[in-house]
């Protein structure tokens, strides 16, 4: 930036001068460290577009056509350098200095900093540079297909809420498979969720277990490290962000209408009856879909509703940021104030955050410094009280308010008398009446106790409407450091933070909201969550001579309260009224309340060795104490070494010229993993009260064991082990940059929720069985494929690879794990970590005859029939059963990339950022599902109709479904997808025309995201990222799941960023 | 100085900090510190009676649904709940069964919560003799207070065991808490086995359970299963098992000297206003009031779609009554039965208008029914073992002796309470229908219908079960029945579902999970599953 002011007024200067005159200037380019000449320097005249290039030994000749000019040197690792030549100028020699971005760029690890060209273990960081332009509101969406080894899945596309974030494959079974976030130093669970972006100064991904060790029993799933922005010794800068854009649905389903189904179901009767190979009786409209589509032909005209638009909206997205950061060398301060508003694309979801922060470093004397961070915040989540899914399935017939002609029609039964047009239409009102008219065919039809749609529950419109689900986070963090010179090359460093979150939600239904006759309900969710944090360290740092040594002491101890309290109160007077204090009655059963704490006590140390930058040595060792288990079992110790060595550094290296750095790092280490639920050492016991006596009886405390998990005493950490071998190799003079990394993981003492026989009263129990491990290997490039003073052209890229396999899990040779609709999931040994298990298909039955000449017998109800998946005998028994179950796919993607190339001309600048996923399979539970399938076109084309009208021959129909209940492998479909994520154009203007308002700059840009997504051939969803991950899916065991997802957001920004 | 004043600080913070990480739990009381006294039993007792609520959820649709009593009231839905109850209806359910699992697995919970006391009261099973051991070592609680406890808890382990055993046949014989390492070389014991155990637990409990009669049981103490409990479950066990010279001293000694008797109208048994009376030898407890333990019954049962006009909340329609238990037949004759299907109500049958109402052409089962003011809060409780039971029970065990004599007299007491006239069989052949028919209609929709069938099989033979079915079937594949089988896709053709029924589908197949997650053993899938 200073580059360009600093040309601006030379320009100036030098176009108030006309005398021009032509002069021939020669001169020569150097390294300023070692003085050697530097070949394709790019030398540009300011403001033309003329310029040269120096040749091999450094020298250049360029013609002015004045006798001032200002000169323009760039070149791939250096600093940009401007020269002022006047008509004395001869022989210039211009000595360049090495870019920041290369040699003494910094590292943040954990514990402290690293020079890069030190750093022996594997780790990504990620500088916030336009990051905070990026249309989502959280980190972790931001950071998605950016960095090697991190996979970012975008599993809800509500607003607000978590992605699914894995480092380097999945190093643990249960849970804890996320990664650790440490924010300035805290390790706080819930970081990426609101850490203001704009003030990200970094992010540091550790991921080998070198990197992750001094994080102990929390590193193994790797470490996020998230470094906030400080202030600089400079004159007052004030920055002001302003963006607004909107979010739309990028695609949906294509759902029929009830008229086009029952037309349909005609056309397909018609088509049987016509068939004479079809032995069966034809298959009618029910009398429920006559009178279905009755309501829709007759009473709406034609016109059904389309549920989907009723869910859906057209979304708002708004970010404002300010800023100001200056000071003295004495006082440093970073202020900044953000307010952000994403909102979902479904009704009623909305997502809100403020952020405050204020960073202050002080020297308090020669030896003494201080820092002082704070950062309240306040967000605010809106959900949705229905899924979307309930939307994509509800049938077009049912209109969201009566209307004249259906409430005649619902007033035939008397207990609907009351309603009125304009009320909420509700499926129970169109049960039990009198139906009559045409038919798609033409023949009169009349029915009396149609039951066209029937459920008890109402309209998602009418749902939403009266609910509202809004939870509100109250979160400060803030710490202060103090760091004290003992002596020279010591210091001590004192930190100590604190987390705290509070949470209040309300998730309120009005009276008769979901059904007839309930009473409006409030559930007030209080949970606060403490979390403080002691930490000591001694650093030391030494150069003697070509030796560096940096030693690192520490102490630390963290504790954390959990305080949860849940009341639902009953029946309130008013609608409008929400507190507590006008409920009529407390509902014991969604009343709950628990306080906990968590302790961890650690020691850690690091001692790092450095001769001349050349050969690098790194050691650590963490010893963690955790409350999470039982006693004799809560220490663990973590140990780690890497070694490091550049070679572009020896003697011999030096005439390989393509070459211009060459890393090795080797690394080994082994971090842990105890994040699992508190005391899963002890066998709790829960309430269970119960009513003796007469009459109704007297309510009786009871207690009861946990009726979902078995506990063990003896559980303890899980260990990974982790080996990487990882090269930095830079070529052509930096024009072209590799960071490749191979890993190799091993996991043991799995902590497992293993699956236990249902027989001991529960179906799961805690132990540390078996070992896993991750193989991978993971590629991050950038090249610099055009760079001179106008046009600039980079590329980054990075591809991930990563393989698990199970080892060993005790004395089991699998476990197997049930889904929501009894989906199986098989963990076999020797296997991936998750296998779909179930029935292989052959297209579907065609024919009676078919099924005869087959000679198959099967226990199951409805193998048999045509137009129904046919079920491949895999071991050949001549039985269709649970024998012939098989493997059928796996979730993991074989790899996953990212790609961006940002371009710059002068002033402008466009990027964009393509990611993607390739391989992996998922479980699409719609087709599997009649009520999801029913309507939905790319589940019912080409379906079955009779013998002579058999479809494709692979889809089933609909009537005949038989197995939609086990898993087959008709709904494994392939989850591989690539996207254009994002696009962003940006201007700069210039400065001239800023100056008079004194702004020192400003940018106005455009992002967009998923402006294109491309889903692999055979997957008939339309968001191959969403994922299942509650209930049992929230197992690392169970998964590659998804039903009914949430249409993938496109999002369209302007915004403008003032510099002042 | 001042580094020395940093240090101190350090040393400080790490000697006041091992207790950081000597944590135990502050919300939830523990396993170690537990069944320490006789307040802690009793809660833990406590524990398993409400631990008896969570296996009724399910229970009707794997014993009413699947017998001529009731039907699946949506045959035409594909959902996946709709779906599971279908397949019971139809008599073909899948292995992966959603609701067999939780039967089993809440059954099994609660038999865990049992195994626990009685393993602290230091009680071992002795599978070799077929009793309970009281070992010698101190309990922390005194004899009487050992035996009043472990006297209820057997109760509740065996009448678990009873329906695991008449619903699987032999199931895995749990006594005594197993870690989830050693279960996996656990197989299925047998039929004999299971009612070894049975009948020990439940002699245990006629032996020190309270033997009060009904008239002198503390207030207080009403709801808890007691010595009479045992004797009319154990005369159960033994009809179930056609030992019928067994059974009859046991429910004669009910009817001589327990002080239960029958309530004076049909309505009384149930009402929400007179719980625990003298008809009611064990119940299954519901308490309304939002506290946790409301009956979710209403809601499930009142008629699907009908708004607040039946329950607040409206209703799933579960449940639903077969057309061939109401007299909806449109030429119904009244008081006709064929065979031990025992036909439909009798119009004027004050047990049908209980049982059964309609919603528009919908009929619904109203028994667990009354005022709700919240959402699956109803106060009904569910009767396992009614005084009524007892007597057809013991006409049942004595069997016909002749014309007027007291085992008819039994059958007529029951029907004399709801104003019907007497009857008088004059063969075997009669007795049984009556006797077979009372019991439907007194016990509708009390889960007992499918038990009564299957037992028929040998204590009223040549009655089978499998005919009641098939006749059920048929009779609700027709017009007459609303066509009610024929409705459901893909279409079965009456054939097909009548083979349905047959010897091994009257036993539910062991969950898929069980079988599928023992990698040690083999363990036999029932026949035909």
């Amino acid at each position: 930036m200073k580059n360009i002011i600093y040309t601006f007024i030379f320009s100036l200067l030098l176009t108030t001068q006309s005398f021009a005159q032509k002069k021939e200037l020669t001169g020569k380019v150097v390294d300023k460290t070692n003085g050697a000449p530097l070949e394709g320097v790019n030398i540009l005249i300011d403001k033309s577009k003329v310029g040269t290039s120096t040749k091999k030994d450094g020298t250049f000749t360029i013609s002015l056509k004045s006798s001032k000019a200002v000169l323009i040197f760039s070149s791939v690792g250096y600093s940009t350098q401007t020269v002022i030549v006047d008509k004395n100028t001869e022989n210039l020699t211009v000595q360049l200095v090495q870019s920041a971005t290369d040699n003494a760029e910094v590292v943040v690890v954990g514990y402290g900093t690293q020079k890069r060209s030190d750093v022996t273990g594997a780790i990504t960081k990620f500088k916030n540079d336009k990051l905070d332009e990026t249309p989502v509101s959280r980190l972790d969406q931001a950071l998605q297909g950016k960095i090697a080894g991190m996979q970012v899945q975008n599993i809800s596309s509500e607003a607000g809420s978590d992605a699914k974030i894995n480092i380097r494959g999945i190093s643990s079974i249960y849970a804890g498979a996320e990664p650790l976030v440490v924010v300035d130093g805290q390790p706080i669970a819930d970081g990426l969720a609101y850490v203001n972006m704009a003030d990200v100064e970094s992010v540091e991904i550790l991921k080998d277990a070198a990197s992750a060790a001094i994080y102990g029993s929390r590193g193994a799933s790797g470490v996020i490290l998230i470094t906030t922005k400080s202030g600089k010794a400079d004159k007052v800068k004030f920055n002001f962000k302003y963006s607004v854009g909107g979010k739309t649905d990028y695609k949906r389903y294509d759902v029929m209408t009830t008229s086009e189904y029952v037309n349909r179901l005609f056309y397909e009767e018609q088509l049987q009856i016509n068939d004479t190979l079809e032995t069966k009786t034809p298959i009618t409209a029910s009398n429920n879909e006559r009178a279905a589509y009755i309501v829709e032909s007759k009473l709406l005209g034609g016109n059904g509703t389309d549920w989907q638009s009723q869910g859906l909206r057209k979304a708002l997205f708004q970010n404002i940021q300010l800023g100001a950061s200056g000071g003295k060398s004495e006082f440093k301060y970073y202020l900044s104030a953000g307010y952000q508003r994403d909102q979902g694309m479904m009704q009623n979801s909305d997502y809100e955050k403020f952020n405050i922060r204020a960073k202050m470093d002080f020297s308090l004397s020669k030896k003494a410094k201080l820092v002082f961070n704070v950062n309240p915040s306040i967000s605010r989540k809106e959900s949705p009280s229905v899924n979307f899914t309930t939307f994509v399935r509800y049938p077009s017939f049912m209109p969201v308010y009566h209307n004249d002609s259906t409430i005649n029609l619902v007033h035939q039964n008397t207990q609907w008398q009351y309603l009125s047009v304009g009320d909420f239409a509700q499926p129970r009102h169109f049960n039990n009446l009198f139906y009559q008219g045409y038919m798609p065919n033409g023949t009169f039809w009349s029915n009396s106790g149609a039951d066209p749609f029937s459920s008890s529950t109402n309209s998602p419109t009418s749902i939403l409407q009266s609910t509202s689900i809004v939870n509100k986070d109250y979160r400060l963090q803030a710490s202060m450091d103090l760091t004290y010179k003992i002596m020279p090359g010591l210091d001590f460093k004192s930190l100590a933070t604190s987390y705290f979150n509070y949470t209040y939600g309300l998730n309120w239904a009005s009276k008769n909201a979901e059904r007839d006759g309930t009473v409006s309900r409030g559930v007030f969710t209080n949970n606060s969550n403490i979390d403080l944090l002691a930490e000591e360290t001694f650093n030391y740092t030494k150069n003697i001579k070509d030796h560096s040594i940096n030693a690192l002491l520490g102490f630390t101890t963290q504790t954390t309260r959990l305080v949860k309290n849940q009341v639902a109160g009953l029946d309130f007077p008013n609608d409008k009224i929400r507190t507590l204090n006008n409920s009529t009655i407390i509902d014991k059963s969604s009343t709950v309340g628990s306080s906990n704490r968590v302790g961890l006590i650690s020691y850690l140390g690091r001692f790092n060795y450095s001769y001349l930058s050349k050969y690098m040595l790194s050691t650590s060792f963490r010893t963690d104490g955790s409350s999470y288990f039982g006693p004799g079992k809560k220490w663990g110790t973590f140990p780690s070494v890497s070694v490091g060595w550049t070679m572009d550094k020896e003697k011999f290296m030096s005439n390989v010229k393509a070459i211009s750095k060459l890393k090795w790092r080797l690394s080994y280490g082994v971090s842990g993993n105890n994040r699992i639920l508190d005391f899963g050492f002890l066998e709790l016991l829960y309430p269970a009260n119960y009513a003796y006596g007469n009459g109704t009886g007297n309510t009786t405390p009871g207690q009861a064991t946990s009726p979902t998990i078995r506990s063990n005493p003896d559980i303890t950490w899980e260990r990974t082990f982790q080996k990487n071998l990882g090269l930095d190799i830079s070529l052509f003079k930096n024009k072209i940059g590799f960071t490749i990394d191979c890993y190799q993981s091993k996991t043991d003492r799995l902590l497992l929720q293993q699956s236990a026989m249902a027989f001991t009263g529960v179906p799961l129990s805690w132990n540390n069985i078996g070992s896993l491990q991750n193989m991978g290997i993971e590629l991050q490039m950038n090249t610099n494929n055009i760079n001179n003073a106008h046009f600039k052209w980079i590329t980054s890229g990075n591809i991930s690879h990563t393989k698990n396999k199970i080892l060993e899990l005790g004395n089991e040779a699998y476990l197997l794990y049930e889904g929501e609709r009894n989906e199986l999931y098989k963990n076999i040994v020797g296997g991936p970590l998750i296998q779909f298990y179930g029935f292989k298909t052959n297209g579907i039955w065609l024919s009676q005859q078919e099924i005869a000449a087959s000679g198959l017998t099967s226990p199951f109800r409805d193998a048999f029939n045509e137009g129904q998946l046919k079920i491949v005998d895999v071991n050949n028994d001549g039985v269709l059963d649970n024998n012939d179950r098989t493997i059928l796919g796996s979730p993991y993607p074989d790899f996953t990339w990212g790609l961006t190339n940002t371009f710059s001309y002068d002033n402008f600048d466009f990027a964009f950022t393509f990611q993607g996923s390739q391989g992996g399979k998922l479980i699409n539970g719609d087709p599997n599902y009649d009520e999801t399938k029913k309507l939905v076109r790319s589940y019912n084309d080409n379906r079955y109709i009779s013998p002579s009208n058999p479809g494709d021959g692979k889809t089933p129909t609909y009537n005949k479904s038989g197995f939609n209940w086990m898993l087959t492998d008709y709904v494994i479909e392939d989850a591989s997808y690539y996207a254009l994520r994002e696009v962003s154009i940006g201007v700069k203007i210039s400065e001239d025309k800023m100056k008079k308002i004194l702004l020192n700059g400003a940018r106005v840009y455009f992002t967009a995201q998923n402006l294109y997504f491309h889903n692999a051939k055979g997957y008939r969803g339309i968001n191959p990222e969403a994922r299942y991950t509650n209930g049992p899916y929230a197992s690392a065991l169970v998964g590659g799941y998804q039903r009914g997802a949430f249409p993938i957001p496109q999002t369209y920004v302007i915004g403008i960023d003032f510099n002042f | 100085m001042k580094n020395i004043f940093l240090f101190s600080i350090l040393v400080v913070s790490i000697i006041s900090c091992n207790k950081n990480i000597d944590i135990l739990p502050q919300s939830n009381l523990y396993d170690e510190v537990y069944y320490k006294d006789y307040d802690q039993f009793n809660a833990a007792l406590t524990g398993c009676y409400n631990g008896l609520q969570k296996p009724m959820l399910d229970e009707w649709s794997l014993t009413e649904l699947r017998s001529d009593n009731a039907i699946m009231g949506n045959p035409t839905s594909g959902s996946i709940p709709n779906r599971e109850l279908s397949d019971l209806d139809l008599l073909i359910p899948n292995p992966a069964h959603e609701r067999i699992y939780n039967y089993w697995l809440n059954s099994y919970y609660n038999i865990f919560n049992v195994n626990k006391i009685m393993s602290n009261l230091a009680i071992k099973y002795d599978s070799v003799n077929g009793a309970l051991n009281y070992d010698t070592t101190s309990t922390p609680v005194t004899q009487v207070q050992r035996k009043k406890l472990s006297a209820e808890a057997s109760f509740i382990r065996a009448y678990h065991y009873f329906n695991l055993v008449r619903l699987f046949g032999g199931v895995f014989l749990i006594h005594k808490p197993v870690s989830p390492a050693e279960s996996k070389f656990i197989n299925r014991s047998s039929v004999s086995d299971v009612y070894k155990l049975i009948i020990a637990d439940l002699k245990n409990t006629v032996d020190y359970g309270n033997g009060n009669p009904y008239q002198s049981i503390g207030y207080t103490d009403l709801g808890r299963v007691n010595s009479w409990s045992a004797k009319a479950l154990l005369a159960k066990v033994y009809l179930t098992l056609n030992m019928k010279t067994e059974a009859i001293p046991l429910l004669q000694d009910i009817y001589a000297n327990s002080g239960y008797k029958l309530q004076s109208t049909y309505a009384d048994v149930f009402s929400i206003t007179n719980e625990m009376n003298s008809e009611i030898l064990f119940t299954v407890r519901y308490k309304s009031g939002k506290i946790g333990l409301g009956s979710p019954f209403a809601n499930m049962f009142a008629a699907s779609s009908s708004g607040n006009y039946i329950v607040n909340g409206d209703g799933d329609g579960y449940d639903y009554p077969a057309y061939d238990l109401d007299s909806i037949r449109p030429n119904s004759t009244g008081n006709n039965f064929d065979s031990l299907r025992g036909s439909e109500y009798d119009k004027t049958d004050p047990r049908r208008s209980f049982n059964i109402k309609k919603y528009g052409t919908k009929l619904y089962c109203s028994k667990y029914i009354s005022n709700l003011i919240y959402e699956d809060d109803g106060e009904n409780d569910w009767p396992v073992i009614r005084y009524a039971d007892v007597l057809l029970m013991l006409a049942e065990a004595q069997g016909f002796i002749a014309p007027n004599s007291s085992s008819v007299q039994l059958i007529n007491q029951i029907r004399t309470r709801v104003g019907l006239a007497s009857v008088n069989p004059q063969t075997v052949d009669e007795f049984y229908k009556y006797l077979s028919r009372e019991r439907r209609f007194e016990f509708a929709f009390e889960n007992q219908r499918w038990f009564d069938l299957v037992r028929f099989n040998t204590t009223l033979k040549p009655h089978f079960a499998e005919d009641a079915l098939k006749s059920h079937f048929t009779y609700m594949y027709n017009a007459k029945g609303g066509n009610h089988y024929n409705q459901y896709l893909p279409m079965i053709n009456l054939n097909a579902l009548l083979s349905q029924v047959n010897q091994d589908h009257l036993l539910l197949p062991i969950p898929r999970r069980e079988i599928d997650n023992n990698t040690n053993l083999v363990i036999a899938q029932n026949p035909g599953y």
